[in-house]
């Protein structure tokens, strides 16, 4: 089943239009929701698997980007080497790189610095920065301060945000 | 003798499948549909079907003899077939889950290039409510409007006119249609005044139209009304079945809003025809002669849709899209209506496909296009349309192709409004406003200012009243659904 983003309808996996409200699904379409088993969100992110060739959205030099699986909205990653992802708070010291604030990141129970993303030589690595409600990869929860390398496709879970990991081809 | 069934199909297995495909497909048949479960109506028929299909293909022997006349049989329909099909996918393959998916299917039916240029010859019969309603304005337009096309009617064609109230009267017989001045003294006669009775126009309008029948032409019946028939909507629906079967298609128009859209929907939908709502009787004369001129324009008359379905397969809803939108409903056989020269018919369908697992490709239907040939090569023809899909672990992440996107994103607001209006008989009033409010912010964004008023008045009309109007019901119904009349893209 999927589930409509805007008023959490639950339809059958290649439906385009919200029965329920008319929202369009296609967004919804890549990220079935079959209840939080790790096999099935793993299966998940197999299932959904952008193609290389299907992410032009991200902005030019970006090689790295996150989506937001509810909304669909794509976060272009430019110019570093890693990343820190969090929310910030006003009168914040240190601002996380990347600012999950708008995505209701406190109701979602995100972590002020959550997790980290670095690009290394051999691949992408994500870190729990020790965050409250924990870091998934494709279901599977992170030991925090352990680098994981994770993949194009695959579904980053902060709390209980879910984005999903776009990388573009080097070169 | 032609095979009754494609087995294959049926069992949704290739051709060439080898006798552990057949044992699997039989298998998951059996889990499904076992009669020993509790199954939906139909089912336990369609477990026995399998069976038959299973039973037939595991031997060898009658299986031989099987592919030999199903293959003679198909040989059969696709030679030289006049009509041409294009299919498009909303996916280019389906999905090997473990739960069911849904997939849409347009389907585009055109005329063969090379059919000779024809007119056909048009039988016309125009069916007219004259209840009390229609006095004044109503009926001088009508009357008006039929006197137009009698005066324009080509040599070739036929027309008649009748009338009813709680009785049926024929106003101008098929040999009158000719005389103009006949025809307009006629007319003069025709009062309004008395109850609606549909089948006792319709029975009478179909008779008239047997007797100038075109064998070689398009027969077809007009109905005017603006009431509510009582007690023989049965009987209506057993007359449009009837008609169908002759060959005739009828045409609804329903003037101002008391008349019952739901009883002409399903009677023109049975015939292939659609229903065209006027809120004023002005339109009328430009109806009229629009679907005249549309009449001459066909090339092949009452065609359908036949076929089956595999047993991975359930259709859930279908619609025509062109030339005129109307929901067809959820099983096989369908009308489709006349098949115009220079256009086409266009069809899509929401299917439901139940999990596959274990499977390369699938043939999810084998339909069959077929319709009457007008003019001098007239007579039945069919176009076997199979339908097989590959089937994939990995999304393409494609967006799906934009005339079925399109289609669907008008559909999406049709099906709000309907679902508003059952929500709204069945009481759920805040739930239906509310929908009609979301309906009505998306009709603001596709630019439709006057439906999203429409429908935003209805939300508000709920909420005091605790029931739609009756006018703005028809607005919302027809206006939602004349959207998709907007140019649909190439395939």
């Amino acid at each position: 089943m999927i589930e409509c983003p805007t008023c959490k309808n639950r339809e059958f996996v290649g439906t385009l239009f919200c029965s329920e409200c008319g929202t369009r699904l296609v967004m919804a379409t890549q990220v079935p929701t079959m209840g939080i088993s790790r096999d099935k969100l793993s299966e998940e992110a197999k299932a959904t698997r952008p193609t290389m060739s299907g992410t032009p959205d991200l902005s030019t030099g970006a090689l790295l980007g996150l989506k937001v699986v509810t909304s669909g909205e794509l976060l272009s990653l430019v110019g570093r080497d890693n990343y820190t992802l969090g929310r910030s708070i006003e009168g914040q010291a240190v601002i996380p790189d990347v600012d999950l604030d708008k995505y209701e990141a406190y109701d979602a129970g995100i972590s002020r610095m959550h997790a980290e993303l670095r690009i290394a030589e051999d691949g992408v690595y994500v870190v729990d920065l020790e965050s409250s409600n924990g870091t998934l990869v494709n279901g599977k929860r992170l030991a925090a301060q352990e680098p994981e390398p994770i993949n194009h496709g695959d579904i980053l879970q902060l709390g209980r945000l879910r984005l999903q990991i776009i990388a573009q081809a080097r070169g | 003798m032609p095979p009754e069934k494609d087995y294959y199909t049926l069992l949704g297995v290739p051709r060439n499948a080898t006798p552990e495909q057949l044992r699997r497909a039989y298998r998951e048949a059996a889990q499904r549909l076992h009669p020993d479960k509790n199954v939906a109506l139909g089912e336990t028929e369609l477990f026995l079907e399998i069976g038959q299909a299973y039973e037939t293909l595991i031997d060898p022997a009658s299986r031989e003899t099987y592919d030999a006349q199903l293959s003679e049989f198909e040989a059969e329909l696709s030679a030289e077939s006049p009509f041409h099909v294009n299919v498009l996918h909303s996916r280019s393959a389906l999905l090997r889950i473990d739960e069911p998916q849904v997939h849409y299917t347009l389907l585009e039916i055109r005329p063969a290039q090379d059919l000779p240029e024809i007119r056909p010859a048009v039988n016309l019969g125009i069916v007219i409510d004259r209840s009390t309603s229609m006095r004044g304005a109503r009926m001088d337009q009508v009357r008006s409007a039929v006197l137009a096309i009698l005066r324009d009617l080509q040599p070739t064609d036929s027309a008649s006119v009748v009338a009813f109230d709680d009785r049926a009267e024929v106003i101008v017989s098929h040999d009158q249609a000719r005389d103009v001045s006949t025809a307009r003294a006629r007319l003069s006669l025709l009062q309004a005044g008395g109850g609606t009775e549909i089948a006792q126009g319709l029975t009478l309008g179909l008779d008239e139209l047997h007797r100038s029948y075109v064998k070689e032409g398009v027969n077809h019946l007009v109905l005017l009304t603006d009431g509510r028939t009582y007690g023989d909507e049965e009987l209506c629906l057993e007359l449009a079945d009837q008609a169908s079967n002759a060959g005739i298609s009828i045409n609804g128009v329903g003037i101002g809003s008391e008349w019952s859209d739901r009883l002409l929907d399903d009677l023109a939908a049975r015939t292939g025809g659609n229903v065209i709502f006027l809120n004023t009787p002005k339109a009328v004369t430009d109806l009229l002669n629009r679907i005249y001129d549309d009449l001459a324009q066909i090339v092949a008359a009452q065609m359908r849709v036949d076929g089956g379905f595999s047993q991975y397969v359930d259709l859930r809803t279908a619609f025509r899209l062109v030339p005129e939108p109307m929901p067809l409903g959820d099983s096989l056989p369908m009308s489709l209506g006349n098949l115009p020269k220079d256009g086409f018919i266009r069809l899509l369908l929401e299917l439901v496909i139940h999990p596959l697992l274990g499977l390369e490709e699938v043939t999810i239907a084998n339909l069959n296009v077929s319709g009457t040939l007008l003019g001098k090569a007239a007579g039945d023809r069919q176009l076997p349309v199979p339908i097989k899909m590959d089937l994939t672990d990995d999304l393409d992440g494609k967006p799906p192709p934009e005339p079925i996107s399109q289609a669907l994103n008008l559909l999406s607001l049709y099906k709000l409004q309907e679902k508003a209006r059952h929500e709204a008989e069945l009481g759920q009033v805040a739930q239906a406003a509310r929908r009609l409010e979301s309906l009505a912010t998306q009709l603001l964004a596709a630019g439709e200012k006057d439906l999203a008023k429409a429908a935003l008045n209805e939300a508000v009309q709920l909420t005091h009243a605790r029931r739609l109007s009756m006018e703005g019901e028809k607005t919302l119904k027809y206006g939602t659904r004349a959207l998709l009349l907007s140019p649909p893209s190439e395939l």
